[in-house]
């Protein structure tokens, strides 16, 4: 394999793996907080709509994610009344919450349908965006970078500063943190709203950076391999990036192969399709052989929180 | 409003006596047709179901909303979803009720066999009952087409083809368009990727990536909307072609032309045949030559001689004179599969399950 | 304000019933205000949703249809929810119960008999029962999140079903189209009222139910399942294995997803398609809940859900309502059934904020 066809594969696995970051460490930063949010999927849908009907309308794609974070992070609010405020199952509301999404983002994108925008790309001067080597660091969305800032930002928060011990401890014995004196729901409402506005965000990389139209059901299940990644990541945010990478490299992997033709076709692509989620499995197998599961996954994880 | 002239007579008169074995109730005349359409999508998808829904708007432009009034339902998925909806529609007293996916047949011949009085349409079907007719289109025909173009003008001699699933209409389509392409450029080769969902934009925006850095410059499509095209003019390729539609809003410039499939012949066929009390079992399989398969606008950018040798196997499918599938046809293993001076005839079309020589998948 | 919630020491019995029936009207009437705000007849679409096809004896056959298979399914993971296991892949196990009685389909043929139907659904459940092994046994053994593992598998049982249908499995007589042969005479259900389209599958959702109902009710199983949900702690100490009740109620869970996928391919679709996957296991986890994990609620959940999906359809073909508004339509209700859930097992009690 010659350098500049690494190089092509590079860019177009990162820029796969994009939304699948954004996603997955919003949802990382909820389930830290103990909260099982299983509507990434219509979160996503609703952020990709609005990121593509304010971009479309204003023709700025900074105004566009910035509305699409504002419409995650709202409908997230519908799941956090109900499993916080109403302490409802977490497991079926997050359900709800994606057919909620489906169902309003098709409705709210019928104008929408048919118009093309700009693809939101590298910022950066045709000598680096377009340099045979360089452009494998320069040829990206502005997005693209805005996720590696937040993969350190969530890194750092969880681990050095004082809130995001609350939020961990909140996620592993709400109980205690209750009794100390820490508010446990009004984290974990923080937490979801921060989770919708990433998923947000992530669903806006579809129309911005992948495929720039809005169509019904335009993030393709996505939000699912996400969910899947937080744990594939172990709930660690500097894994969640190497994992990123890795699903959206089998994906692309997929489809390089395919057009090289040849020798890799004889893996079946059901193969290749499977291969993420099997691969989540078995990470999970090892983490429960080299540790006990608590060091994982947040202990309290989908279950609700009465304050006595 | 009923129009009792003589004309109209004579022309059931006609269909008397073409099918003297139909019930009586075949030769009822209606003022008016209720009709409903089943769609797998939405109408906006700039593809498949926007041809459908395109083609009954045109029909009733064409016949009158006094005549005819319609219904639509969308996102109706295959299986037993769809046999509730087939049903509804026509305990509804819809009079004919046309399902445009493959995955409805099995619904749609069971509630054909529930209400013998209302009339069922199925589109890219392949069984037939009384009340029950298939139609289909000769997409392939205007791959050829698109193919000439791609032989022409590519720089590279390596076109790719996108789809969703090897079915055999994806698999046509992909010879047909190698086929032409090679007889402009021996050389070509045609790569095809598919993307293995029924819909899923972002992994065909991929896919065109993956090919366009392999060497492609010209794509081609089995997909609904504009996807791949829209990567086609962010690469700044030499293009690719519309599906179904005329996509050109989406690619400016990379928009060579495209296959835009036109259903309001057969749509005002069928309505009217019912209208006239002489609808009957059928099948229907048209291409360019009857207006279904129809060539958009070509780019600005096509050069001359492109245009001229498109338009010539255009115009040579509709008198005849080119077939897309004319022998010697060598598939990619090397196999002989057509003879010299044979061709795939309609029969022998779904049961080809390879490619032709030069053609990756 | 503020509210606060006080766990009740008893379920409400009164608001068991109560509040399923408050939030489907509650739907209704914000249902019909969202609708006209939108600028669609709300009223009609209300109607159409909900009544029609209650009214119109001519849906009720679809109703039976479409719930058979969610009140099977429901019935099996309310059991697991009961004892605090997580299956929320029903959907592949549903799939690939589906698979298995098709496997056994196409290699019996050619043979005809009352005894190919049975085998078909032994099949199924245990084609349901082999795909939840994987997580029982990460499960017990392990302690692997079952809520990730299930859900995980359901893909893959996706990818399984493309497998087989694009490649050994297609029919040499569908002009190349991806979906096996029919099934024969023998492996389709017989039809249990004439002249409508109701399979085996409707009355056997019942019996399951009824079933369900009896074991959870009456039986050491059935108390042990409820103990080690709600009393880990007394669970143990009265000798209960919470390996043991996960694997079984897994198990349960698994063999009945199978099975329904088995009567939905030997009944409605005659044959494996890859639309075979129509969200029906994911659909059974809102129906367990909405049925508040009680069997007999879950077949009147499953019932309400089906409602929607045939009213929905309804109000597509009368009054144009788009497909969109009707998922909206349906999340809508699921939000405000899951709210009403606070008022079952809490008492809420308005405080001023304190400062």
């Amino acid at each position: 394999m010659n350098v500049d066809l690494t190089i092509a594969i590079i860019i177009t696995m990162v820029g796969a793996s994009t939304p699948l970051l954004f996603a997955a460490l919003g949802e990382l930063v909820v389930e830290k907080s103990g909260v099982l949010n299983l509507g990434v999927e219509g979160m996503m849908l609703t952020g990709a709509v609005v990121g593509f009907a304010v971009t479309y309308t204003s023709g700025n794609p900074w105004l566009g994610i910035g509305a699409a974070a504002i419409a995650g992070a709202s409908v997230s609010m519908i799941f956090a009344f109900l499993t916080l405020s109403l302490s409802a199952n977490q497991v079926a509301t997050g359900l709800a919450l994606t057919i909620f999404g489906a169902g309003f983002s098709a409705l709210f994108g019928k104008p929408f349908t048919g118009k093309p925008i700009d693809i939101f790309g590298s910022v950066f001067p045709p000598a680096l965006s377009e340099h045979p080597y360089l452009r494998v660091f320069f040829d990206y969305s502005p997005l693209v970078y805005f996720s590696l800032f937040m993969v350190f930002a969530i890194w750092w928060f969880l681990q050095k500063t004082r809130a995001g011990l609350i939020l961990r401890a909140v996620g592993e014995n709400d109980h205690s943190a209750h009794s100390i004196g820490y508010s446990v729901l009004g984290v974990r409402y923080g937490a979801i709203a921060f989770g919708g506005a990433m998923a947000g965000i992530g669903g806006s990389c579809f129309p911005l950076i992948l495929t720039p139209q809005w169509v019904e059901g335009l993030t393709g299940g996505r939000g699912w391999i996400a969910l899947a990644l937080v744990v594939f990541a172990a709930w660690r945010p500097g894994r969640l990036l190497a994992g990123a990478y890795l699903f959206g490299l089998i994906a692309t992997m997929e489809l390089y192969a395919k057009a090289a033709g040849g020798a890799f076709r004889i893996i079946p692509s059901e193969l290749w399709a499977s291969l993420p989620y099997l691969a989540t499995i078995i990470v999970l197998v090892l983490i429960s052989l080299r540790h006990k599961i608590s060091s994982s996954a947040p202990a309290c994880l989908g279950k609700p929180f009465i304050p006595n | 409003m009923t129009n009792f002239n003589r004309r109209n007579v004579l022309k059931i008169g006609g269909a008397a006596a073409m099918l003297p074995l139909i019930g009586t109730k075949a030769f009822a005349k209606k003022d008016k047709v209720k009709a409903a359409f089943v769609l797998i999508g939405t109408p906006d998808d700039n593809g498949w179901n926007y041809g459908h829904d395109l083609g009954r708007q045109e029909m009733i432009a064409a016949l009158g909303a006094d005549r005819v009034e319609t219904t639509v339902v969308t996102n109706v998925a295959e299986g037993p979803d769809s046999e509730r909806v087939f049903r509804e529609l026509a305990q509804q007293g819809h009079d004919i009720i046309f399902g445009t996916s493959f995955g409805y047949g099995d619904s749609m011949l069971k509630v054909a066999g529930q209400f013998p009085d209302v009339k069922f349409e199925w589109a890219t079907g392949y069984k037939t009952a009384p009340n029950l007719s298939i139609y289909n289109a000769r997409f392939h025909e205007g791959r050829s087409v698109l193919g000439t173009i791609s032989g022409m003008m590519s720089e590279t001699g390596i076109g790719a083809y996108i789809g969703s699933f090897p079915i055999p209409e994806v698999v046509m389509g992909i010879n047909a368009f190698h086929l032409a392409a090679r007889k402009a450029n021996p050389d070509f080769i045609t790569k095809v990727v598919y993307v293995d969902s029924w819909f899923d934009p972002a992994k065909e925006a991929d896919a065109a990536r993956a090919l366009i850095d392999q060497g492609v410059d010209i794509i081609t499509q089995h997909t609904d909307g504009p996807a791949a095209l829209q990567v086609a003019e962010e690469r700044g390729i030499i293009g690719g072609f519309g599906q179904g539609a005329d996509m050109s809003a989406f690619a400016p410039k990379a928009h060579l032309t495209s296959i835009i499939d036109i259903w309001s012949p057969y749509y005002i066929k069928a309505v009217k045949s019912l209208l006239d009390g002489n609808w009957k079992e059928g099948s229907s399989w048209e291409g360019i030559a009857g207006g279904e398969v129809v060539i958009g606008p070509y780019n600005e950018k096509v050069p001359a001689d492109v245009v001229a040798a498109a338009e010539a196997v255009r115009l040579g499918i509709i008198d005849g004179s080119y077939h897309p599938f004319a022998g010697p046809i060598t598939d990619n293993k090397g196999e002989l599969r057509v003879e010299a001076g044979d061709i795939i005839d309609d029969g022998e079309f779904w049961a080809v399950d390879w490619y032709a020589e030069g053609v990756e998948a | 304000m503020q509210f606060r919630l006080e766990k009740k020491l008893q379920p409400s019995k009164k608001m068991l019933f109560a509040t399923p029936v408050l939030a489907v009207f509650l739907t209704m009437i914000l249902g019909a205000m969202v609708f006209t705000t939108l600028g669609f007849d709300g009223l009609s679409a209300v109607r159409e949703i909900f009544l029609t096809p209650i009214i119109n004896s001519l849906k009720w056959q679809d109703l039976a249809v479409k719930a058979a298979p969610l009140i099977i399914i429901g019935v099996g993971l309310s059991i697991g929810y009961r004892a605090n296991v997580w299956n929320i892949g029903a959907e592949g196990q549903y799939i690939v119960g589906g698979l298995a009685a098709t496997g056994v389909a196409l290699l019996t043929h050619d043979l005809s008999g009352w005894w190919l139907l049975p085998l078909m659904g032994i099949a199924g459940a245990l084609g349901g029962m082999a795909w939840v092994f994987v997580p029982a046994f990460l499960r017990t053994k392990l302690k692997v999140n079952e809520i990730l593992t299930t859900l995980m598998l359901t893909y893959v049982a996706v990818q399984l079903l493309n497998f087989l249908i694009f490649g050994p499995w297609k029919s040499p007589t569908s002009y190349g189209q991806p979906q096996t042969v029919l099934f024969n005479s023998d492996q389709i259900l017989p039809y249990i009222i004439p002249g409508t389209i109701v399979q085996a599958g409707a009355p056997i959702a019942v019996l399951i139910a009824i079933l369900a109902w009896i074991i959870m009710s009456r039986s050491v199983f059935g108390f042990q399942v409820k103990t080690v949900g709600s009393a880990p702690n007394a669970a143990r100490y009265g000798g209960f294995s919470e390996n043991k009740t996960i694997w079984l109620t897994l198990l349960i869970g698994g063999a009945l997803a199978g099975f329904a996928g088995m009567l939905e391919v030997a009944g409605p679709f005659n044959r494996m398609v890859p639309q075979f996957p129509s969200g029906y296991g994911f659909t059974a986890i809102i129906v367990a809940f909405l049925g508040r994990l009680h069997p007999i609620g879950v077949l009147f959940a499953g019932i309400v859900l089906a409602i929607t999906f045939v009213g929905g359809e309804v109000a597509q073909t009368t009054i144009g309502l788009p497909n969109a508004a009707v998922g909206l339509f349906q999340a809508m209700m699921l939000f405000l059934l899951l709210a009403g859930d606070v008022l079952v097992r809490y008492n809420i009690k308005i405080v001023r904020a304190k400062r």
